[in-house]
Formats: structure tokens, C-alpha cells, sequence
């Protein structure tokens, strides 16, 4: 059966410190865009960590929700791109084609979560940093949208391993960067498919929620409520 | 016609033909198909993150690039494989396979544009002069002759080595470099430096070092002040643990209250969150073991740390809740019932660092902390506080940044410490270093002390030589961190430590040191584990296990007479009337104490609370700010006796009304393009109040005035919709 891939964040476990974020750039080699075009809104974090306050002084409660693409099923940014880079992959994933992308920015109006980033740059990597670039990642051009692909390169690391070893890909054999780096270990990830997997056992969980739920984009990231269900 | 535009130019045709087109299943197929897709072939190589005293084992992805290098002058491309990733070690007891945001950026030290490549010396003065590229035999000769001229005149005494906090063999090897020389005692500096914490435990547990805090089997975890989630003492092992407290054992979900009067990273995924005035939450932590002692919910301690408070004997009559709350402002009943909590959802810890230490009490504080984990019945107990095992080395002297300030030395080495940027500028630093006639310095960037070298050596980074650390804390058991070189080194750097070695032996009468190279010292530093810890280091980024007796540290001897110490209020630089806040900078998610500041994943990384990207900021709470007129991103003037900064305001409801916090972080003169001339340092306004017991800085013992002086100047530039909400006078335009 064909994988279906999904992830459940623990925000249970979420400490805010931002290791994910990090770990994203370094992994899909996202560039830095510089303090006058991240004042723009031009800062690209595929993945970010959201922070909540509520009350007042001294009955303040705060909250951390790391949020990425939500991998929708009914994605709402996959029927408006006019040259079908943003699209529906065999295993769920929203896949985007760079090469199709013209930078019409419509999948980024249409997404409700805000996860998608537009280059505006030929993004430059001043030498020596340049040697950090992961050579399995493609670095994109001025003019392309991108967004979190659930690292889709560890996904086909992961299937090659697996069938040199002759063998199913195993649940906890594909970890994408966020996930791999959380020291708390907050983040799951894996294939909705397979009923015994960690992720889809997390997904049914009673603490679980799907960010923005009655869109009716169907996510398959699932959000597992903190304190109020302990 | 390019390949885009021909797409661009089909798009519309395209989307009539096939807008229509909803057969399920039908799908475009990609450019190029998943299964010719192939991964890079990588090769994993154990290392350790250099960049906090935590010492997280890493392993590292290599792959092969083209490098371009110079050699003999001549420019070249090779091939060879190089680091492209950092993770944490799966198998490493301190990072347990997690990484922080900061670890995984340290990959960036290594590639960073503004790395130093080769040696640089002086030409002219320190006013006028400038630092000049030179050879490695060059650098070499005058290190040695300047040490000669010293050991000449006797005057041995005169180098003093001034040094980073973080816990290495290098520091070993160094020290051992002074001892032979006869060098004045090396100065550690730091700036959050948790001296005084070391200083409490080894009077209340005879051991005088950070603790390890066992929250994956704690039940209830009462955090004073303490980010150990984010900044302070081995945040990832830590964050590991808290993982196993909240959801690691089915049925069972620990407890965690944070006291604090402004919200840390930590404090704010506390289930109770319980502000107290800043500088008491000693008498919060005696409070609680009041309670415990009245209600007999736990049996009275004679222990150690028990007897060093006053009153602990007849029951802390001084501490009754409504007593407490008089001082603390948390509520009578809000204690009695966190004592029942505390008592019944054990085993209970507290933990206490950070900001409440850094009050002039913060003696008090850390020994009233200790003493409830020993009523608790948590010290060196599952879910409670223990003491890493240490590696036996030999014990070396220490100076003060302050007596090195008092009377400068001739000859200053300055080996990963920062103090022109990370020391109150009240101290003095660079009026002082401007007195010392020679100063080297051991650095991969020219930051503000080494700005002021006369001759600059650049070290080879974690990556390119032995990685290695002596984690102090973060594991129960014993842990040294230690892996190989990953990569062959990218341009003309040498590791100081080897060259300290080659130095040494080139002096007129050469010191003894017993080893020819960094890597023979760090392999005889393994020899009293057995034949095999070295290999076994090799292998996995490092040795744990247990440590044999004889290579132990020993615990420190009780005091014969303890003298009990009782609740003081703290005092602060500026009075309540003139500077009516409490000034407390804290230690940056993203750069730490401002050591990171030069790495732009770090810069360009929105910080938790805030999500401010590449700025500095001053958070107060909404009513103040209400008070003040000020509003998100205006500039305010912070002053206080020791100077004046202006800075973007953020309004920041998690905290007290009467405090106006700050990250240390920022503000750099001179640390490579991306940190350079950005922000302010929050450092330049402390007054230089020192704890007595330590001499290390009562950081949080400043107090400032706030005065609104503009409409937002752009500076705060922020990743969440909080900053698109103002025009944007960087650029002059509107968004």
C-alpha cells in the first residue's frame, strides 16, 4: 500500500526553543535574507514557532505551537497554481515543482496557514558558506514559491536504504530534520497508513487537533493538546 | 526563450485544457521521476558542539565538495568530503540524538565568511595601527620572544591567560601551560557566569559544581528563575528529560511550576506560572519548607544543607506563608497549597539558576533552594538533584576579570573569552587592556578583545581538529566529550592548543610539558579509564561510564562551623525614587551571551517570545508601557547609573509591571558582517556590582528609569503579523 505521509506535534512537549527552526535551514538549505528584507516580511521559515499569550500580569498563560505546511489533504493552495507545481504527490505530500513555478504567489494567498514562501532573491551563499548546502536539496531560483516538503529527500533516503536492505520501510526509519533535532522529542512523523505506526496512533489520540480544523483542508498534522488533558 | 517563460506562456492554454480535468488519480508526474531520484552518498562522523560549557556529543554528515584552498600560494579546487550537517549523537548521554537552535547553526563557524585564515600581528599601535596578515613562523617567533623577554626578567608572574568558561582538556592543557611558566592565575570569564551556584552546592551538598536535574522521574519540578529549557546550565539534556516528566510515563504526567518575575522560554510551558518580586524567591523556596516542616509533610532534615539556613532547626519561624507573602507577593494560601503539591506528586526537585542568583542575595537564594531539595529528600535521588561524576584534573588557580583589571599583567593571552563585549563597560575592560603592552589572541573572528591583540592566531574550528568538552552536567553519569577531526581544515589555522604545545617547547628554557601534541594529551587525559575509552570516544563522540576511583574529583570537606544565613533584601545600583525598575538582561535564545551573535541562522532565527529576527529590544509590561505612552517598536531611553542605551520597546504581558528586561546579545562593535554595529548591549548600562562571596557579577542589581523618545525607527524587525502591523521607516515606505 502506497504511504501516506503524516506528523503529530506533542505541544506537550513544545519548549519554544526553536531547535526546528534551525535544523530546517540547515537541512533544505532555506537562505538568510538579511535584517532589511526580513523587516519586508521576506524572512523564509518553512517552519516557525508560534507563541501565544493570554491573560494579564500575573495570571499569564503562554503557549508554543511550532507550525509547518500542514500537508492538507484537501489543500487549498494546489488548485490555483495555473501551472500545477503545487500538487498532490502519490503519498499525500503537497509537493512543489520549482522548475513549473512561475511565481504567481497564488497558492501562498490561497494557504490558509501561511507556510508558503516566495523567493524574491537569487539567494546568495557568501563563500565558504556555500559548503554547508545539502547537495540533495535543490536550491531554488529568484521567482519560486517553496514551503516545508516533510524533508521529501530523507523520505526517498529512507526508501532507498530500505530496499537495499530488501525490506518495508519501518516506522521510525524517515525522520525529517525538525523531528530528528527536537530535544524534548515533541515532533512524530511517519505513514498514516500503516495503523500501527506511532503518528497514526498519535492521530487518534483524544488530545489530537488539526490546526484551523473546520476549513475543512483536512491536515495531516495533528496537534496534541498540552496541561488541560493531563 | 527559457524554460520558465516558455511555462509562464502555456499556463493559461494549459489551465483551459486541463482545469477541467478531475479524473481522480490523474496527476502530473514529476520532471524527474521519484525513482531516479538518489540520494548523495554520506559518511557520519562523531564530533562535539563547542559552542556552550554543555559539551552535546554530535554526529556529522559528510559528503564530498569541491573546496577551493591555497596552498604554497598557489589557488586551487579539491575534492574532498566536508561537514553538511550536525545532529545530536543518538547515543551521547547529554544530547541523547536532540541538538538545540544554537548547535545546529555551529556548522556556520566553520564556513563563515569572515573567518580569520591566517595570522595577524600588529603594525603601529593599538590607536593607529593596523593588524597585518603574517606567517605562522613569524607569529610563532614573537610569541616566543615576548615570553622569553618575560622569563628573563623574572617576571613570569606578569602573563596572566584569559579565558572562555567552557570545561575542556584544552583549558587542562592551558593551565598546565601557566602552571609550568609560572603565570598569574588564569582568568575565567563569562558573563552569566554560575559561579556562585557551584560556590552554594559545595557548601550545602560538598560538591561545587551545576547539577543535573533527573526530571524524567520527577513528579513535581519547582523551577526558581531557571531557563534550563532554554539557555542555562545542559539545555537539550534537560529538555530530553522534561520530555519523560510530561509524557514519558503512561498514567503519570509531572508537574511544573516556574517562579519567576519576568516569563523565561521555560517558565512559559510551566503549568503554573507564579511571579514573585524579583530577589525573593529564596524566601518563597523557605516559605514552602516551612509549610512542609508545620504540616509535617515531609520529616525534618539535619543535613547539611538544612543547617546553613537560619532557623532551620526550630522550624523557620521567620517564614510562615503570610510572612512570605509580605515579601514575595505570591499569596498565603498560593504557598500552602504549592507546599501540599510539592509534597504530595513527588519526587519534587527545585531548581534554581539564572536570574535569581544574580541579585546580591543570591547567596541566600541558591542555599534556601538547596535546603528544600534536602527536605524533599531528592539529593543524588531518582527524579531529583545529582552530581555528574568529574574527571580528576589538576587543580589550577583562578583570577578575577576584576583583579586583572586592578593591575594589568604584561603579556594578556586571550583564549575564547570576550570581556570587551560580555563585561559591564562600568568595569573598565578596555581602559585595562589598553594598559597591557602585549596582548595574543587565540580566535576564529575578530571580535572586540581580539580587535585589540597584537598578534592574532587563528584556531582551527570544532570540525578540523580534536572536538572536545567535559560536561559538568546534563547526565548521571560520567562524560567526556571527545571525537576526531571531520574534516581537514579549509584554510591557514592551526589549533591553539598545538600551538601552545610548539610554543612552549621553543622557549629559552622550554616548560615540561609531557605531551607533543593536543592529541597525545587528550588520549593520556583517557589513559586512567582503560586501554579501550579512547577507541570507544572515537567511535560514539565521546567516553561515559563509571569512573574509577582514583580518577574521580573528590567531594569538598564540610565546613566545621557552618554560619547560618538568613533573608536580606537585595540592593540594587540606583534608588526606588530615580530608577523605579528593575534592569534584568538575560541570556538571548538565539545568541546566547552574545558569542553566537555572528552566525546568521542565529540572527535571522525569530526568537520565541518575541519573533524579533536581527535586533535588540526592551520588553515591558503593557501597563507600564501604558503608562510611559509607548507602544510596539517605539524607541525608548533606558538609563541607569551606569549609562543610557536607546531601544525598540516590545510590550510583553509575561512579566512583572515593575521590571524592563533585555537579551544580552546584540549591540557587537566588531564581530564579522552580520553582528557588527546591530542593537545594543544591554552590558553597557550595568553597574559592576559583584557577589562577595564569588566576585562574579550580580547581574540583576541595576536599576533604570524609562523614557519614551520616538516613533518606531524600524530596528525591531519582527517575523510574526505583530511587526507587519506598523509602517516600516527602515526603507521609508510603507508595506
Amino acid at each position: 500500500m502506497a504511504h501516506r505521509w503524516g506528523m503529530a506535534v506533542d505541544l506537550d512537549l513544545c519548549t519554544g526553543c526553536g531547535a526546528c527552526v534551525t535544523a530546517c535551514h540547515a537541512e533544505n538549505n532555506i537562505p538568510t535574507v538579511g535584517d532589511l528584507q526580513a523587516s519586508r516580511g521576506r524572512a523564509l521559515h518553512w517552519m516557525r514557532v508560534e507563541r501565544y499569550i493570554e491573560g494579564e500580569f500575573p495570571d499569564v498563560k503562554t503557549k508554543y505551537r511550532p507550525v509547518m505546511c500542514q500537508q492538507c489533504d484537501a489543500a487549498p493552495c494546489e488548485p490555483v497554481c495555473p501551472t500545477y507545481a503545487s500538487h498532490h504527490n502519490d503519498e499525500g505530500l503537497n509537493a512543489q515543482v520549482y522548475n513549473r513555478c512561475i511565481g504567481t504567489r497564488y497558492c501562498a494567498n490561497a494557504c490558509p496557514y501561511n507556510t508558503r514562501f516566495f523567493e524574491f532573491f537569487n539567494s546568495t551563499f557568501e563563500k565558504p558558506l556555500h559548503l554547508q548546502l545539502n547537495p540533495d536539496v535543490s536550491v531554488r531560483e529568484v521567482g519560486v514559491m517553496e514551503k516545508c516538503t516533510f524533508c521529501v529527500q530523507r523520505i526517498t533516503a529512507g526508501k532507498d536504504v530500505a530496499a537495499a536492505a530488501k525490506r518495508e520501510v519501518k516506522d521510525g526509519d524517515i525522520v525529517p530534520a525538525c523531528a530528528q533535532t527536537c530535544p524534548s522529542k515533541a515532533i512524530t512523523f511517519g505513514d498514516l497508513n500503516d495503523p500501527e505506526s506511532r503518528v497514526s496512533q498519535l492521530a487518534e489520540s483524544p488530545r489530537g487537533s488539526k490546526l484551523l480544523e473546520d476549513l475543512g483542508t483536512r491536515p495531516k498534522v495533528t496537534y496534541l493538546a498540552g496541561a488541560e488533558f493531563a | 526563450m527559457d524554460r520558465r517563460t516558455f511555462i509562464k506562456l502555456t499556463a493559461v492554454s494549459t489551465t483551459a485544457t486541463l482545469g477541467g480535468c478531475s479524473v481522480p488519480g490523474q496527476q502530473f508526474i514529476r520532471f524527474i521521476p521519484e525513482e531516479e531520484l538518489k540520494p548523495g552518498l554520506a559518511e557520519w562522523k562523531p564530533s562535539v558542539c563547542p559552542l556552550c560549557s554543555a559539551g552535546c556529543g554530535l554526529t556529522v554528515k559528510v559528503m564530498q565538495a569541491d573546496v577551493e584552498v591555497v596552498k604554497d600560494g598557489q589557488h586551487g579546487v579539491v575534492t574532498r568530503g566536508v561537514a553538511k550537517k550536525l545532529e545530536g549523537h543518538p547515543a551521547h548521554p547529554v544530547s541523547q540524538g536532540g541538538l538545540c537552535a544554537r548547535g545546529q547553526a555551529a556548522i556556520q563557524v566553520t564556513y563563515h565568511p569572515d573567518r580569520l585564515v591566517q595570522p595577524l600581528i600588529r603594525r603601529g599601535n593599538r590607536a593607529s595601527g593596523t593588524l597585518e596578515p603574517t606567517t605562522w613562523d613569524q607569529a610563532i617567533t614573537e610569541l616566543v620572544a615576548k615570553l622569553d623577554a618575560l622569563a628573563g626578567n623574572g617576571h613570569q608572574a606578569a602573563l596572566t591567560i584569559l579565558a572562555g568558561g567552557r570545561p575542556t582538556l584544552r583549558r587542562a592543557l592551558f593551565d598546565q601551560f601557566a602552571a609550568k611558566f609560572g603565570a598569574a592565575p588564569t582568568v575565567v570569564h563569562e558573563v552569566f557566569s554560575d559561579d556562585l551556584l557551584r560556590y552554594a552546592n559545595g557548601k550545602s551538598f560538598g560538591a561545587a559544581q551545576l547539577p543535573t536535574y533527573d526530571l524524567g522521574n520527577a513528579g513535581f519540578v519547582l523551577g526558581f528563575g531557571a531557563d534550563f529549557l532554554g539557555t542555562w546550565n545542559a539545555p537539550v539534556a534537560h529538555a530530553a528529560a522534561y520530555g519523560r516528566m510530561r509524557r514519558g510515563r503512561p498514567g503519570k504526567r509531572g508537574y511544573f511550576v516556574q517562579v519567576e518575575g519576568r516569563m523565561t522560554q521555560t517558565g512559559a510551558v510551566a503549568d503554573q506560572w507564579v511571579p514573585v518580586q524579583p530577589g525573593t524567591e529564596g524566601v518563597l523556596a523557605l516559605g514552602i519548607a516551612h509549610v512542609l516542616l508545620r504540616d509535617g509533610l515531609r520529616p525534618a532534615t539535619t543535613g547539611r544543607a538544612g543547617a546553613l539556613i537560619d532557623g532551620w532547626a526550630s522550624g523557620l519561624p521567620e517564614y510562615a506563608p503570610e510572612q512570605v507573602a509580605a515579601i514575595t507577593g505570591a499569596k498565603a494560601e498560593r504557598i500552602v497549597k504549592l507546599a501540599h503539591d510539592f509534597a504530595g506528586r513527588g519526587p519534587a526537585v527545585a531548581i534554581v539558576g539564572g536570574t535569581p542568583l544574580a541579585h546580591t542575595n543570591g547567596l541566600f537564594t541558591a542555599l534556601a533552594v538547596n535546603a528544600l531539595n534536602e527536605l524533599s529528600g531528592v539529593v543524588g535521588r531518582s527524579g531529583g538533584v545529582l552530581f555528574t561524576p568529574q574527571l580528576a584534573l589538576p587543580v589550577a588557580a583562578r583570577g578575577s576579570l576584576a583583579q586583572l583589571v586592578a593591575s594589568p599583567p604584561q603579556l594578556l593571552i586571550v583564549d575564547g573569552a570576550n570581556p570587551v563585549f560580555s563585561a559591564p563597560v562600568a568595569m573598565k575592560v578596555r581602559d585595562a587592556l589598553d594598559r597591557i603592552p602585549y596582548i595574543v589572541s587565540f580566535t576564529n573572528f575578530l571580535d572586540e578583545t581580539s580587535a585589540l591583540a597584537d598578534l592574532v592566531l587563528p584556531d582551527h574550528t570544532f570540525l578540523e581538529t580534536i572536538a572536545e568538552a567535559l560536561p559538568e552536567s546534563g547526565s548521571s553519569s560520567a562524560v567526556i566529550s571527545i571525537a576526531g577531526p571531520v574534516m581537514t581544515p579549509l584554510f591557514e589555522t592551526r589549533g591553539a592548543a598545538d600551538v601552545l604545545i610548539d610554543v612552549a617547547g621553543k622557549l629559552k628554557s622550554p616548560l615540561d610539558l609531557p605531551w607533543g601534541s593536543y592529541q597525545e594529551m587528550a588520549r593520556a587525559s583517557l589513559a586512567p579509564l582503560g586501554d579501550e575509552a579512547w577507541t570507544t570516544a572515537q567511535k560514539q563522540s565521546g567516553w561515559w561510564g563509571e569512573l574509577p576511583a582514583a580518577a574521580t574529583t573528590r567531594p569538598t570537606a564540610a565546613e566545621p562551623k557552618p554560619r547560618p544565613v538568613r533573608y536580606a533584601a537585595p540592593t540594587f545600583s540606583g534608588d526606588v525614587g530615580d530608577f523605579p525598575y528593575h534592569f534584568l538582561p538575560y541570556a538571548s535564545a538565539a545568541l546566547l551571551d552574545g558569542s553566537l551573535a555572528h552566525l546568521p541562522w542565529l540572527q535571522e532565527m525569530p526568537d520565541p517570545l518575541t519573533s524579533a529576527m536581527w535586533s535588540s529590544w526592551v520588553e515591558i509590561n503593557p501597563k507600564t508601557a501604558a503608562q510611559l505612552g509607548v507602544a510596539l517598536g517605539d524607541v525608548v531611553e533606558v538609563t541607569s547609573t551606569a549609562g543610557t542605551l536607546r531601544v525598540p520597546a516590545f510590550i510583553n504581558p509575561a512579566m512583572a509591571p515593575d521590571i524592563i528586561a533585555m537579551p544580552v546579545g546584540q549591540g557587537h562593535h566588531s564581530y564579522t558582517r552580520y553582528a557588527s554595529g546591530r542593537g545594543q548591549n544591554p552590558l553597557e548600562i550595568l553597574a559592576p556590582v559583584a557577589h562577595p562571596e564569588t566576585g562574579t557579577l550580580a547581574w540583576a542589581a541595576t536599576r533604570v528609569k524609562v523614557a519614551r523618545v520616538s516613533d518606531p525607527d524600524g530596528r525591531l524587525i519582527m517575523f510574526s503579523a505583530l511587526g507587519e502591523l506598523r509602517e516600516n521607516p527602515l526603507e521609508g515606505e510603507t508595506r
